[in-house]
């Protein structure tokens, strides 16, 4: 009967219905939306930063991250190169040799790493070949041919088709020495990335570096980057003792602190929509409730206990919420699919973005059923404990003053 | 009472640096001379193995040097050129000089465990540094350094160990800014050429847990500190021209 009721008194005043529903179901899309956009650009800087050069993981020997140096290199590239074929979750790999070195020209001269590559194999990981600017890319039969990136190229006031010399030292500390053209130049938006790297065809440096068959470290993706995590654990169980495996969550490690901040400052931005919310709908709720105060006082007259107002009045906010929160969480989905499909393309913006290191002109959204649920369930419960207040303050009257209340 | 007690022990510190920087001032002008010039040999061991550079080196006070590689063959030929604190190598398989950069100066000299930074600043203990003498024989002294307010330096804090009556080091112990050991350089077999004492042999060990295995030796196989050196070799165009 009370549940009947409830219904009777929902559709009876239509306007307060309305608000009520129109209110909640806006806040769960609303934060449905925002939760996507924030997961969304999330997963961009990641994608950026993973993609642009690091790559979902690494192999190397251990040691080599707290010391790069030639005392932790991979003396047999050939032996990593057989593991990883052997593996059917691995889809691309490819070896680079990092060094530091002096590059010079005329009368200026700048410390910067050098990396050998094979240039065809790292096209299908690192944004190198889609980031050039000027001159051309790599290519695997280049032989006195350098990559460089462009605040690098200002800093030796270079171009393409200019001649550097490079000096390093070699695998056996003796100098390596050598002059190399500028094949191209890149700009990823990384600036100490563009600042401070060049790249040589692997096979030559290996060449000039006496370092054949060696390597700094492998990088590695996977049929499904996403499961990085899990096809880390399994190289590091199957690797030989010496190497290991680290996904891109620690050669990263930074930019995943960067973004957890970034996460938690979102939480308490949205903290704030959440206490309006909350009390807007309490209000709501507490001067429906007022207005009805005569008739609550009739009900209990005619013998309704103070339970009975409580559970009818319950009954009529959770079904609102419910509605409500659903509709809402249909509403979010559906704009967060949408736009996950189709993103918010602002054009003419891609090469202004570039500057800044993002490799998309598009607003990303991240749907995620999980995330979309827990977003729904908070408003819900964000309406039920909004409830609680004005039920036990129209329960405390007595049925004559809520008779009389006017 | 109290008053000439702090005065005391004011002064006494006061007497105790300056006899500190006299030790080490004594130790400077014994090794470095007005002009010197050296044949060594570097003996580089690390994890990799170990490898033998030998090379003549030219200098003029504390400021003004000039090395050249003379083996490995693959090296031969290389060149430096110290001017005050700037640096400029020549590399005869590509015919170019370039200037070390100050972002390269801890960098490794040549694969060593000597940087760029200490071929450069070798002699600037009494400049940089505070010196203060920890304790003292009657033929040996030991002296903390601490570097002086504003100076460039790598090292928070050096302790020498000193052989006062040959005037030179038979220790130092380089700290880093947290004041942690990082390096310990012994010097030996102690020879005197014409007014001049130096030990003959230098051994550089880092204490890096990752290091272990590593040091590096100078053997001084020639020396001679009383010939004037032609001030040729101390401008930049000598890099190339003695190269050969």
């Amino acid at each position: 009967m009370l549940y009947s009721l409830a219904i009777k008194n929902i559709l009876a005043s239509k306007s307060r219905t309305l608000t009520i529903f129109l209110l909640s179901m806006f806040a769960t899309a609303f934060f449905i939306v925002y939760v996507a956009f924030t997961n969304g650009s999330h997963e961009q800087m990641i994608k950026s930063s993973v993609e642009i050069y690091t790559g979902y993981a690494h192999i190397n020997a251990k040691g080599y991250q707290e010391e790069s140096d030639y005392d932790h290199l991979i003396e047999d590239a050939g032996q990593i190169e057989t593991f990883l074929n052997q593996k059917p979750f691995v889809s691309n790999f490819s070896p680079r040799f990092e060094t530091y070195a002096l590059l010079s020209q005329k009368e200026k001269t700048v410390g910067s790493m050098i990396t050998g590559i094979i240039p065809s194999r790292e096209s299908s990981f690192s944004h190198l070949k889609s980031s050039l600017v000027k001159g051309s890319y790599l290519e695997d039969n280049d032989t006195r041919a350098i990559y460089i990136g462009s605040d690098l190229a200002k800093r030796l006031s270079i171009d393409v088709g200019d001649e550097i010399a490079m000096i390093s030292s070699s695998l056996d500390y003796s100098t390596a020495a050598d002059l190399f053209k500028v094949k191209g130049i890149f700009k990823t938006g990384l600036f100490d990335f563009d600042s401070s790297s060049a790249f040589v065809n692997k096979t030559y440096l290996d060449s000039v570096m006496m370092s054949e068959n060696k390597a700094s470290y492998f990088v590695v993706s996977f049929i499904d980057n996403k499961a990085a995590d899990h096809y880390v654990e399994t190289l590091n169980n199957d690797l030989p003792q010496n190497y290991e495996a680290l996904s891109w969550k620690t050669l990263l490690f930074d930019l995943v602190q960067l973004i957890q901040v970034d996460s938690l400052f979102g939480y308490i931005s949205i903290s704030v929509f959440f206490v309006v919310i909350f009390f807007v709908i309490m209000i709501f709720n507490y001067v429906n409730i007022y207005a009805r105060v005569r008739q609550i006082g009739l009900l209990r007259a005619l013998g309704f206990t103070p339970k009975d107002i409580r559970v009818l009045l319950f009954n009529e906010l959770l079904i609102i919420a419910l509605l409500s929160v659903s509709f809402g969480a249909i509403v979010g989905a559906v704009i967060t699919y949408y736009l996950e499909i189709y993103p918010i393309t602002i054009s003419g913006l891609a090469e202004t973005y570039k500057e800044y290191g993002i490799i998309s002109d598009t607003i990303p959204t991240h749907f995620d059923t999980f995330t979309i649920i827990w977003n729904a369930l908070s408003i819900f419960i964000l309406n039920i404990s909004s409830m609680f207040y004005p039920i036990y303050k129209i329960n405390k009257l007595s049925v004559t003053e809520a008779m009389r209340y006017v | 009472m109290r008053y000439l007690l702090s005065f005391i022990i004011i002064l006494s510190s006061f007497l105790y640096g300056s006899e500190a920087d006299d030790i080490i001032k004594a130790v400077e002008d014994n090794l470095r001379g007005d002009f010197m010039y050296a044949k060594m040999r570097m003996i580089v061991t690390g994890q990799r193995g170990e490898r033998t550079i030998e090379m003549e080196s030219w200098s003029q006070g504390d400021t003004k040097s000039f090395i050249k590689i003379l083996y490995p063959k693959k090296d031969r030929g290389i060149t430096f050129l110290k001017l005050d604190t700037q640096m400029w190598q020549y590399v005869p398989k590509i015919e170019r000089t370039i200037k070390i950069p100050p972002s390269m100066m801890l960098q490794s000299w040549m694969g060593s465990d000597f940087t760029n930074d200490d071929m450069v600043k070798e002699s600037s203990m009494i400049k940089d540094y505070n010196a203060r003498l920890i304790s003292k024989t009657a033929s040996s002294a030991t002296i903390e350094l601490l570097p002086k307010p504003n100076a460039a330096v790598v090292w928070g804090k050096i302790i020498v160990d000193v052989d006062i009556s040959n005037k030179v080091p038979t220790k130092e112990i380089y700290y880093d800014d947290q004041m942690q050991k990082v390096r310990i350089m012994t010097f030996s077999n102690i020879q005197r050429h014409g007014s001049h004492n130096l030990p003959m042999i230098m051994e550089l060990k880092p204490l890096d847990a990752e290091k272990k295995k590593n040091s590096t030796k100078i053997i001084f196989e020639k020396v001679n500190y009383d010939t004037p050196i032609d001030a040729s070799y101390f401008s930049k165009n000598a890099l190339k021209r003695y190269s050969n």
